[in-house]
């Protein structure tokens, strides 16, 4: 190919790519730079005291602020739990069904796939009411069956609150992993696990030599997924509990959400926003370096 | 042939995305929101020109409406907006806002310099937030000795600062009250402690009312929600109520909720049986579980409500299964003192002269003339003056018996204090304190160290 040729294929390329690249600039990296540099000056929604810079006081002030520490914590425990248990879950359905006939494949990926696809307004509404203190189903049925004497407050009651969210993440992030996993392990080479079976490999081993390594780059694309999705939980937290009881269910996420919308403290929810984001690249990097050594 | 094709088609894609990008202020751009303009070719007969010196009204304008009675509902609205807009020309573009994330849309306007002509809403958004950090035009300039005399003095006041700068013109007011299942109160013997009569009790009737309810019922028939989201007023009433607790000081300079009273009555709150701090519902939740009889009281109320309670059209002052609801003012040793709602008209400082003097125009036509008693009937509170312009508005309510037996309630109108610099973050910090108290064991001390902490959070909100 000529360099005239390949100059003007690389000029049509980029055209075609510009459309992208405008949303990508205005609404992804001018606002990342924009939010970087709020968080040092002390904004707020003021037209009579101008934004103040205070260099890295935000961020100094983030470690001392107790709610933030709480939302922080918050959102580690749903990241720790909602990670491995969506990989580990989603995998397992994932291997049951992947044999499947076509008709049933399909339901199957259509009943995990459907929280997914349905707006989170209503999956959250359903779910409040099957928490309901006073008329959900949950209580109906714990009560019915004799476990419990009185209502529980799911929603309402801190030893309850961050696990009621946790499992309602659950239910809306598995389907896009089991969907991932069912095609990674349809696409596994059949020789080498035939070949390994003829050896005399187990199932087990078949799995942990032969297949494993080959769906690797979905578990990872999984895995950096999930901990994003699960850092960055709020729609939930909004819908239903608004980060209380006593913020057990508190989020970074709101926790910004609140300071910068709420009390329109726009410089520290900026400051808090950079530190998630700092958290999430490493967690990120992290789990990419893991699995490259793997 | 190639290039040129593919340039073509670059130019398409990024003029197409201009062309979306770039909607104008008419246009709804939220699917949760509804945005209409008035059509109506204005009549100029009545048009009245602008005084010499001032700029000329603009021909069109926005305004942005919180669901204030029927002024979140298109329909009543737009007759309105079309009436004025015959009447002066100035089109009326109205985008219905609501009460969940209102706050959030007008924020994000105002930081993209997009703010609408004239807001709808109370001195706490329009005094005390947008109009005391300056984006607010100061419109003292309408109120001239007649309107100060006409207007209530609570609300009035309301909506002026310090300073002298007024940032909202009054148009309706109501007190939040409480309500009763009149139907269970009966059944379960409570009926004996509340004088029906004058929507009144005192702290030992509601007490005795709550131990025969849950002596008849034995489950939980009142909740103190707590979650958030808006309600507030109905839970720090009733908590000021009960021994006669302050909020505020009565200059408005800091919050003194953590007065033993209050801490006394969060602490007969907690160990009332069959009442529950319940953190997982909101005010709004609290009357839909009112209105369908699970719960036998509810402290989100006012006279809207009696109206048409949960908004389901199923007739005035009734449940969802029928039971009757009795409004009731808070429980006092003495007269009990209501939180206030004011509702009125502030505009945005956009910079524009012109569209100021036609908000201006908006605000007196609405709020101080003829049609002010239109306004007011749509809105389903109480007018803010007495008269307008000569127009009586006493009596407009004077045809329907609840509105009319809603006024027994109105001198009990307390100190609107949320005009209280820090106020949203005072809000939080109340509903925080009431989950703390909740889950705490009920101990005074527990209780006094909760209301101590989010006092002192809100009051340190306050020096700002």
């Amino acid at each position: 190919m000529s360099k005239a040729l390949r100059r003007r294929e690389n000029i049509s390329g980029y055209l075609f790519l510009l459309p992208s690249l405008i949303f990508f600039l205005g609404f992804v990296v001018f606002p990342m730079i924009l939010c970087v540099y709020t968080s040092f000056f002390d904004a707020k929604l003021s037209a009579n005291v101008p934004d103040a810079f205070v260099g890295f006081q935000n961020y100094v002030t983030l470690w001392k602020d107790p709610v933030f520490l709480k939302a922080l914590v918050n959102t580690f425990i749903i990241v720790l739990v909602s990670v491995p248990v969506v990989c580990v879950f989603s995998l397992w359905v994932a291997s049951a069904i992947y044999k499947m006939k076509e008709g049933a494949l399909s339901f199957f990926r259509i009943v995990f796939y459907l929280p997914v696809v349905t707006g989170s307004v209503a999956v959250t509404v359903v779910w409040k009411w099957m928490y309901n203190n006073y008329y959900g189903i949950f209580n109906y049925l714990l009560k019915g069956m004799g476990f419990i004497e009185k209502n529980i407050n799911w929603l309402g009651d801190p030893k309850y609150a961050l696990a009621c969210i946790i499992i309602i993440l659950l239910t809306t992030s598995v389907g896009q992993p089991i969907v991932l996993y069912v095609s990674a392990l349809s696409n596994v080479d059949q020789s080498l696990v035939e070949a390994a079976e003829v050896d005399g490999a187990t199932n087990l081993q078949v799995f942990w030599r032969i297949k494993w390594p080959q769906i690797m780059p979905t578990t990872l694309y999984i895995l950096v997924i999930t901990t994003i999705n699960s850092f960055q939980c709020f729609a939930l937290i909004q819908l239903l509990t608004s980060g209380g009881p006593n913020y057990a269910t508190e989020t970074v996420m709101y926790y910004i959400y609140y300071t910068a919308f709420k009390l329109n403290n726009f410089g520290y929810g900026n400051a808090m926003g950079v530190i998630l984001a700092i958290f999430i690249a490493i967690l990120s990097a992290i789990q990419f370096r893991l699995a490259r050594e793997k | 042939m190639k290039k040129y094709l593919a340039i073509l088609l670059a130019l398409v894609l990024v003029i197409g995305l201009a062309a979306c990008g770039g909607t104008t202020a008419t246009t709804t751009t939220d699917q949760q929101t509804t945005t209409t303009t008035t059509n109506n070719e204005p009549a100029t007969t009545n048009t009245e020109p602008a005084a010499e010196g001032e700029p000329a009204a603009a021909t069109e304008i926005t305004l942005w409406t919180y669901p204030i009675g029927n002024w979140g509902n298109e329909e009543a609205v737009k007759a309105l907006t079309d009436a004025f807009t015959a009447e002066t020309g100035i089109k009326v573009t109205v985008e219905y806002l609501t009460y969940a994330d209102g706050d959030d849309k007008v924020n994000t306007a105002i930081t993209a310099k997009a703010a609408p002509d004239l807001i709808m809403e109370g001195p706490e958004r329009l005094v005390a937030n947008w109009g005391a950090n300056g984006y607010m035009v100061d419109i003292s300039d309408l109120f001239d000795d007649t309107d100060k005399a006409e207007l209530n003095a609570a609300a009035l006041a309301a909506c002026f600062t310090d300073a002298g700068a007024a940032y909202e013109y009054p148009l309706v007011m109501t007190a939040h009250c409480m309500a009763i299942n009149w139907t269970a109160f009966v059944e379960a013997g409570a009926d004996q402690y509340v004088d029906r009569d004058s929507h009144t009790w005192t702290t030992q009737q509601y007490l005795d009312a709550c131990a025969a309810l849950y002596a008849y019922y034995g489950d939980t028939f009142s909740g103190i929600y707590c979650s958030g989201q808006g309600g507030d007023q109905g839970t720090r009433a009733l908590v000021n109520n009960l021994y006669g607790g302050t909020f505020t000081t009565a200059d408005h300079s800091a919050y003194t909720w953590d007065d033993p009273l209050n801490v006394k009555a969060l602490k007969t709150i907690y160990d009332l049986q069959g009442v529950e701090y319940d953190p997982s519902i909101n005010g709004g939740e609290e009357i839909a579980n009112f209105y369908n009889g699970i719960f036998k009281m509810a402290y989100c109320w006012n006279i809207a409500q009696q109206l048409n309670p949960n908004s389901a059209g199923t007739g005035a002052g009734l449940t969802a299964t029928g039971d009757e609801i009795v409004f009731m003012a808070f429980p006092a040793d003495g007269d009990p003192a209501l939180q206030g709602g004011i509702w009125g008209f502030g505009i945005f400082d956009n910079g524009d002269a012109a569209r100021i003097e036609a908000a201006k125009q908006f605000i007196k036509y609405f709020c101080d003339s003829e049609h002010t008693a239109d306004a007011v009937r749509t809105a389903n509170y109480f007018a803010a003056r007495s008269a307008a312009e000569g127009t009586d508005l006493s009596a407009i309510w004077a045809d329907n018996e609840i509105m009319n037996e809603y006024t027994k309630l109105m001198p009990y109108l307390g100190d609107y204090y949320q005009v209280t610099k820090g106020w949203a973050q005072a809000r939080t910090a109340w509903w925080n304190m009431l989950q703390q108290v909740g889950a705490s064991d009920g101990s005074e001390e527990a209780i006094a160290a909760a209301v101590a902490s989010f006092a002192a959070e809100a009051n340190a909100a306050a020096q700002g």
